[in-house]
């Protein structure tokens, strides 16, 4: 049963929510919906869960016109980002709820709820209270929730965006354990997020939305490999891939008075406006480098994220350690050039190091 | 923290307190000893002979007070149901929504003695304009004369004046929920009649115990609609607990026996009350 959809456009403001959104979802996949805040993602996911009606557009699933299904016949579950939860009704209830909405054997909704408790780690909390667990625990109650329905459809919209980081490390192994044991073949899985980390790790087919657009679709292999154009490359890159503005001549990329040999891919490349990218893990401290001056060093976990800068050119460096700098501390640099992306004045992919050609690959 | 004059921040609130609450309670129980009326102005002791009197002669108190009780049951139910499903209506969004939500208060906003009186007309049995409408079915009910049907007159009146307020707290309450247990349950395959049942209802409990207390104790002092609409009649067949106490002491100026009336009374409201907020704490919130 494949769940299709056809120029979904939504614009109930001046801006496009979704526009022209169109995909083929084939059961037992796992499809991740990748795009910055307010790229329309929880949109998408409400359209197909039936909570809002596209001002156009086209949803069938199993050769039915979903459009015309109410909700509470769809068939589908949903976790949301806040962990919504029934407040009046304990654990247990909570996951009970949706089979109780099937008139569901009391017995069977006794072994279905203990399953889903079981496999979220939950197993002892059926007579908490809601409010009484903890957001981590509270967002696996709904997940639970979602679980116990065995749902066609399963939509995940940013499940961990609201959970501290220990707790998203944690939850996402457990996310990618529940999915790859198969939740039952004939499941399709969507699930949104922000994070390309996410995206790389769930390892599903990526949708790159921006603006209510599909930017890419492809695996999240080939998105990170060979993302399309810049702004597939900086959604899909935590922190965004580096763009520097450069000219290409003689074989030598030249920027801010930094010369350095193109690499094959890149030494054909002649025309005007290019933009290299370049992943802020690809470039490293090397005492033999070019000189940049630091603008600015976070610390996030074991990694250092240092913003350099050279004339207009601004670079992020993320370092695997933690590193002090001071601010107008100098420091020198060397870019892993033969890994860089070129990028043509519209935006387009011109190269990649993985080969690919304008992302049609 | 232990200063000398903190007891003389108190002493305003407390006076206002003592002036206003305890000394009438205190002088009410007093006065309920004594058998102050209107030959024997004064605060003279005769004992618990008033209590003796209520509890053994006088079966008209009883009645009232029965009378009372249905009356204001019925009328809070009525008002409970009738406002939940107004305050429902308007929550969501519909059209003309602001337009109603004002509509349905307007009775609140009216003097209920007023608006009393023009019930009164309204169902005067041969001048009336009801009577004169049901008079095309043949029918002429005895609005205000029945025994039976007077009652249901006042519910009327009542429910007509007091649902509004119901509303209003209702409607509060609906629109402080949570949106997110809706959107849950949608998903989980709850149809909107069930959405009702199994979410709007149970979260709006708290909310309606609150409601349904307050509009309680208002209710039992039903005093005006009866006074003005039927005073009490026909015969004490509409007559209430404090319209009864009301022609006691300040008709027949039993002030004595009126004054034991109303401590009884206000114990037994006391009482009453907490027994069904504890009832329906435990039915609603299953606690």
């Amino acid at each position: 049963m494949d769940l299709v959809a056809n120029n979904l456009s939504y614009k109930p403001d001046d801006q496009y929510h979704l526009n022209e959104v169109s995909f083929n979802f084939k059961e037992g996949n796992l499809y991740t919906i990748l795009g910055r805040t307010l790229s329309g993602k929880t949109t998408l996911l409400k359209t197909i869960a039936g909570l809002l009606t596209p001002d156009s557009g086209e949803i069938e699933f199993d050769g039915k016109n979903f459009l015309k299904v109410p909700v509470w016949e769809r068939n589908v579950a949903m976790v949301y980002q806040q962990f919504i939860n029934y407040p009046h009704l304990n654990v247990y209830e909570n996951i009970a709820f949706p089979l109780k909405q099937r008139k569901m054997d009391q017995s069977i909704i006794n072994d279905k709820v203990m399953d889903a408790l079981k496999s979220v780690g939950l197993l002892g909390y059926e007579k908490r209270k809601i409010q009484e667990l903890s957001g981590g625990q509270q967002q696996r109650v709904s997940l639970a929730r979602s679980l116990v329905k065995n749902a066609k459809i399963l939509l995940l919209d940013e499940p961990l965006v609201n959970l501290d980081y220990k707790l998203r490390e944690q939850l996402r192994e457990e996310f990618k354990n529940l999915f790859s044991k198969g939740l039952a073949d004939e499941t399709i899985l969507i699930y949104s997020t922000t994070d390309p980390r996410e995206t790389m790790e769930l390892n599903g087919e990526v949708i790159v939305l921006d603006e209510g657009k599909v930017l890419q679709v492809g695996s999240a292999k080939e998105i990170f490999e060979n993302p399309n154009s810049l702004k597939v490359a900086e959604i899909s890159n935590d922190p965004p891939m580096n763009i520097i503005e450069a000219k290409i001549s003689d074989n030598n990329i030249k920027f801010e008075g930094i010369n350095l040999e193109a690499p094959q891919h890149l030494s054909k490349l002649t025309e005007d406006g290019l933009k290299i990218g370049l992943r802020s893990s690809d470039i490293e401290l090397n005492e033999n480098g070019q000189e940049f001056e630091v603008e600015l060093a976070e610390i996030s976990g074991s990694e250092t994220l240092l913003h350099l800068k050279r004339g207009d050119t601004k670079i992020i460096v993320s370092i695997e350690e933690v590193l002090n700098f001071k601010i107008h501390d100098k420091v020198k640099i060397n870019f892993k050039i033969d890994r860089a992306y070129a990028f043509n004045a519209d935006g387009k992919l011109a190269a990649s190091p993985f080969g690919g050609l304008n992302g049609q690959n | 923290m232990n200063f000398k004059h903190k007891y003389f921040f108190l002493f305003p609130g407390l006076f206002v307190l003592i002036g206003i609450l305890i000394f009438p309670i205190i002088f009410v129980v007093r006065l309920s000893l004594s058998g102050w009326n209107s030959y024997n102005p004064g605060l003279d002791y005769i004992g618990l002979e008033n209590y003796i009197r209520l509890f053994t002669d006088d079966p008209r108190f009883w009645e009232s007070f029965f009378r009372l009780s249905f009356l204001s049951v019925t009328t809070v139910i009525l008002q409970y149901v009738i406002g939940f499903a107004l305050a429902h209506m308007v929550w969501k969004d519909i059209k003309f929504k602001r337009f109603f939500r004002v509509l349905f208060l307007v009775p609140m906003m009216t003097t209920p003695v007023i608006m009393t009186v023009i019930w009164r007309t309204f169902f005067h049995e041969s001048l009336g304009p009801v009577n004169d409408l049901l008079s095309v079915f043949g029918v002429a009910p005895k609005w205000l004369t029945d025994p039976v049907i007077a009652k249901f007159t006042v519910i009327i009146v009542e429910v007509w004046q007091w649902t509004p307020f119901m509303f209003l707290l209702l409607l509060a309450g609906l629109l402080s929920l949570p949106k997110e247990p809706f959107l849950a349950a949608a998903i989980d395959g709850a149809s909107p009649v069930r959405k009702f049942i199994y979410v709007t209802f149970p979260l709006m409990a708290p909310i309606s115990i609150g409601a349904i207390i307050i509009r309680l104790i208002e209710a039992s002092k039903i005093m005006d609609t009866v006074y003005v609409l039927t005073s009490g009649g026909p015969g004490t067949s509409t007559e209430t607990s404090s319209f009864y106490i009301f022609i006691k002491g300040l008709r027949e100026f039993q002030m004595g026996y009126a004054a034991s009336m109303s401590f009884t009374y206000l114990i037994i409201m006391i009482i009453s009350l907490t027994i069904i907020a504890k009832v329906l704490t435990k039915v609603l919130l299953k606690e």
